[in-house]
């Protein structure tokens, strides 16, 4: 039973429905109260497993959205563009002729006590760019029913990525309220911004500037961040991937310095030039407010934006209004007393009535300001209460009667854009980590691997002493690998020691660990879908684990499940090429050490080793079709040292590795690994004197694994702070 | 008087530096009583770009990138400025301080030196500290003369025991520090009364002129205040470390709020390891 405030977005004041609310609530009662909630649990579920960087939030997203009609919308739609125009003309004017403070319209110290005044970014010239090219208003609906304004968004605009991103993620969880049709479709709006965005870098790159994935506290939300950044199809990068040189900003990509035109800002302007504001290098962008200065980089908004959004500036704005445009306020400020209007949000199987706050979202287009026919709904507990987990929900714009004409600037010619999709244009930071997430996952996936074959061996063997070869042999194995202190590989190792060694040292809870720390460090090159299913493998996996034994069948699913998802779901971009050459030196370089250990002896005394290889490779099956497991040197070796079509074979690897480094244009380590690849064929006819060659072929994949770091992450000293130490120094 | 002017400032470096970018206040800028006729920054090794600049409060600005490895960084500033500034007027036609702060806060190209910023903000000490000087309705610059020579009374002139970093409320808790403390103390005391304070950084004649003492903090880079006396005075400048009211002794390079405003050299370097930095600085008149 849903019991409607006075005031209520879905119910008027006769206890009706409300038109706009018919399609979404017909579908609501369809789904039905109990599937509803399983529904939003659902879309919940989905959203933090998809959010980027692992980056876990407290908002709850409420499947049901929130109609505006046609005609709410069109006087929404003015009375922000009123508004825009009026925030950006008083920046203009204070980062400029300061004209409000001449003429005594604004006290000079509401603007010169703000830290948001950044006195580097005041210039004589406007700048090319408008100061504020986005913008947000809160709102809230009073008694009367007219909206009225709760605050302005000037400088980082929260929450456009959601804004932009949430419909399409309850689309899936909730299609049925989609049918009825009639709701104005983002995507227009949406391509009109991201052309004119592309339009005005003039071939640059246009990218999100978000925090470091390492220190998420930085930046406001990365979550939206990432969502905008996928929303609009560009990348997102942190101040690491950025670097300046004659003047003009840069991205550091595999093939070098790609120039950077435009940056949307997720990072606070207070401290983003350590040049000009000090400050730790690494946390901002030194060089960028010259950049901006010259005209060579747009920061969209401009830093200092957020000057407007100081509560001391409140009193005065609707002041500016008359000298600035010559109009009066269309949008009125809410009274602290204003009580919202409600909404209904899914809390379990029933509806509840929460006071709800609309964000509207705002850009300039080159033209003028276009209003977002969409925004956020947020659930409140009143209006000062602080925003956040009491629901977030999709703004719907209903479809006038007549058909709507979207007006804006003309699109003329689509705007050329850069391929991110070139190998060469990835961030070298993004490579790395997909480097090393292929490494680490192989690596996961080879100790279960080993663990699984080793346990019940260790456990069951006889006294014979061919049981007893296996158990030496697995025990140099496992310490090979780190499961086992390499102190105990001497002899033959007990089941019980074994387990009480991986009670006492968790190696495989070392290794997940490792695995989702990369999962989040590389989630902006997987899709919301992969990441989420990823992830959900992962959970799996570590939920399984205080005990590591029986986690190990989790882990190889999940190892399972990440390379279906990294063969069937990515695109073999740049991106996909370094995991896969993370795996491929992985596995071959484990391969290439176990069976060094493996076939360490006479050719007549081979044969456990032969056996124990074929399993760690996984080709037990494939063996006995072919040789009915008969165990004999010359095919087991061929099997797992030449065999091109055995995906487990040295010789693989190392094709696939030539393949990749082809693709990426470093012929000469494709030599090397073809080279490889002719020593294990040839390794593969002879039956002794493994050991060694086994052992040289490890080391040298070792050596083209740091070889590719170098190559490709260039690895430039660290950046740091020139002190300013003279009036000391000089001084003593 | 004509000034000779010459300030360099070198770098070594234990390791190579890979790249460099430098943001500079190093060219004096013109003010009323203070012409540059000539001024000119070497920059060594070249630098790839470089790129001139006025900033905000209107002092000249220099950005240049160096993308060649370097082991050494030197910047030398030589230049010839004339100064000639107008004598202060007497304290007693100046106005008194509570009115003169009334109108400072309203004046939009004064209104920011009276208010707090990083390195000089206004603190309960340091409030207590001022007191004594600006008595109800006193002539402002007869609390300004009288500040200026409590605070040279009072501070140890001592190199060591402050940082580039140190505020004002640090200074006075020390009661010691060099020119740069003594001017953030100074200006942050006038700004807990609402008085507007500049920070200047600029440069002492080598050599005081015959028969005077020889200044403390000549041979180097030099701090002080500028305080503002009210539309019809204008700005006085007064170093609180030598006592003295500005006349033709100093040569200005930068104002701004605080020393962080005008950092004369800020760099990010990439490599280069530990460094040592060498200063020089000569003032000294053109004989015409």
């Amino acid at each position: 039973m849903y019991v409607a405030a006075a005031s209520d977005e879905m119910i008027d004041r006769s206890g009706r429905l409300r038109t706009a609310w018919v399609p979404v609530m017909e579908a609501a009662y369809t789904i039905g109260p109990d599937e509803l909630a399983r529904r939003a649990v659902s879309l919940n579920r989905q959203m933090h497993l998809a959010a980027p960087f692992g980056a876990s939030t407290a908002r709850e997203y409420d499947p049901l959205p929130a109609p505006l009609t046609a005609m709410e919308f069109a006087v929404l739609e003015v009375a922000l563009a009123q508004r825009a125009r009026l925030l950006n003309a008083a920046l203009e004017d204070l980062y400029g002729p300061q004209t409000l403070l001449r003429d005594g319209t604004l006290p000079p110290s509401l603007v010169f006590s703000s830290p948001h005044f950044i006195r580097s970014l005041h210039t004589v010239q406007k700048l090319a760019v408008p100061r504020m090219t986005f913008y947000a208003a809160d709102l809230i609906r009073g008694p009367h029913g007219g909206f009225q304004l709760l605050r302005d968004h000037t400088g980082i605009i929260p929450g456009l990525g959601h804004a932009l991103s949430l419909r399409r993620l309850t689309a899936g969880t909730v299609p049925e309220i989609f049918r009825a049709g009639g709701l104005r479709s983002l995507r227009p709006a949406r391509d009109m911004l991201t052309d004119h965005l592309h339009r005005e870098a003039q071939g640059g790159l246009v990218a999100v500037l978000s925090a470091r994935a390492a220190s998420p506290a930085e930046a406001q939300d990365m979550t939206d961040d990432a969502l905008l950044a996928r929303a609009l199809g560009v990348l997102l990068i942190e101040p690491g991937d950025l670097a300046a040189r004659n003047g003009a900003l840069h991205m550091k990509t595999l093939s070098g310095l790609l120039r950077v035109a435009t940056l949307i800002r997720g990072l606070s302007g207070i401290e983003l030039d350590p040049l000009e504001q000090g400050g730790r290098p690494d946390a901002g962008v030194p060089g960028a407010f010259g950049a901006v200065r010259a005209g060579l980089l747009a920061l969209l908004n401009m830093p200092g934006s957020g000057l407007l959004e100081g509560p001391a500036f409140a009193p005065y704005l609707e002041s500016l209004f008359a000298p600035l445009l010559g109009e009066t306020p269309l949008l009125e400020r809410a009274a602290a007393e204003t009580a919202p209007s409600h909404a209904p949000f899914v809390n379990g199987a029933a509806l509840e009535s929460r006071p709800m706050m609309f964000r509207l979202f705002a850009w300039h287009d080159g033209q003028g300001w276009q209003v977002l026919p969409g925004g956020l709904g947020f659930g409140i507990s009143s209006q000062a209460a602080p925003l956040g987990n009491a629901g977030v929900k999709d703004l719907w714009v209903l479809e006038a009667e007549e058909p709507h004409f979207i007006a804006g600037a003309a699109p003329a010619e689509p705007p050329a854009r850069p391929t991110f999709l070139a190998a060469a244009n990835l961030p070298s930071r993004v490579a790395d980590n997909l480097f090393w997430l292929g490494r680490s996952v192989e690596r996961l996936e080879a100790a279960a691997r080993l663990l699984m074959l080793a346990l019940p061996r260790l456990e069951s063997g006889t006294s014979l002493p061919r049981d007893a070869a296996e158990r030496r042999l697995i025990s140099r194995c496992l310490a090979q690998a780190g499961l086992l202190p390499a102190d105990l590989s001497g002899g033959a190792v007990s089941g019980r020691l074994l387990r009480s060694a991986l009670v006492r040292r968790k190696p495989v809870a070392g290794l997940l660990k490792e695995v989702s720390r990369l999962v989040n460090a590389a989630s902006e090159r997987l899709s919301p879908s992969m990441l989420a299913t990823v992830r959900f493998a992962l959970n799996q996996a570590s939920e399984a684990l205080p005990d590591e034994e029986n986690a190990l069948p989790s882990i190889l699913s999940f190892a399972a499940t990440f390379a279906g998802i990294a063969a069937e779901n990515m695109l073999r971009d740049g991106g996909w090429l370094f995991l896969e050459m993370g795996r491929r030196l992985e596995r071959g370089e484990t391969l290439a050490e176990g069976l060094s250990l493996l076939l360490d002896g006479p050719p007549e005394r081979l044969e456990p080793g032969l056996g124990l290889g074929i399993e760690l490779a996984d080709s037990v099956l494939s063996y006995d079709l072919r040789h009915a497991g008969i165990l004999a040197p010359a095919p087991v070796l061929a099997m797992l040292l030449a065999d091109a079509g055995n995906p487990r074979s040295l010789a693989y690897q190392c094709a696939v590795l030539c393949n990749c480094l082809k693709r990426l244009g470093a012929d000469d380590d494709a030599e090397a690994t073809r080279q490889l690849q002719h020593r294990a064929v040839e390794l593969a006819g002879a039956a002794t004197e493994l050991r060694p060659a086994l052992a040289a072929i490890a080391a040298d994949l070792r050596l083209l694994s740091d070889h590719v770091q170098r190559r490709f992450f260039t690895l430039l000293p660290e950046a740091h702070q020139l002190e300013d130490q003279e009036t000391l120094e000089a001084a003593q | 008087m004509l000034y000779r002017l010459r300030h360099s400032t070198t770098y070594d470096y234990a390791q190579p530096v890979v790249m460099s970018t430098h943001f500079m206040h190093l060219l004096p800028r013109e003010r009323p009583g203070q012409r540059v006729r000539e001024a000119d920054l070497e920059i060594s090794p070249r630098p790839e770009t470089r790129r001139n600049e006025s900033d905000y409060f209107g002092n000249p600005t220099t950005t240049v990138s160096l993308t060649t490895p370097h082991q050494r960084f030197s910047v030398s500033l030589s230049a010839t400025v004339e100064v000639a500034p107008k004598p202060p007027p007497p304290p007693e036609a100046t106005l008194g301080w509570e009115t003169l702060a009334a109108i400072a806060i309203q004046d939009p190209q004064v209104a920011e030196f009276c208010l707090s910023s990083p390195l000089a903000q206004p603190s309960d000490e340091i409030n207590a500290y001022v007191g004594p000087s600006f008595s109800p309705g006193r002539f402002v610059l007869e609390g300004l003369i009288d500040l200026n020579r409590r605070i040279w009374d009072d501070f140890a002139y001592r190199p060591g025991v402050t940082s580039v970093v140190t505020t004002a409320t640090q200074a006075l808790q020390a009661r010691a520090g060099v020119c740069q403390d003594f001017a953030h103390l100074m200006i942050a005391a006038l700004r807990t009364l609402g008085l507007p304070a500049r920070y200047i950084s600029g440069y002492l004649r080598t050599l005081p002129p015959a028969g005077e003492v020889r200044r403390r903090g000549a041979d180097q880079s030099h701090a002080w205040v500028s305080a503002w006396l009210g539309p019809e005075f204008g700005w006085v400048d007064l170093d609180p470390t030598n006592n003295l009211l500005v006349g033709e002794e100093h040569v200005t390079l930068a104002w701004g709020r605080d020393f962080q405003d005008i950092s004369p050299l800020r760099g990010v370097i990439l490599g280069g390891g530990r460094h040592t930095l060498r200063v020089g600085v000569d003032l000294d008149p053109i004989l015409t």
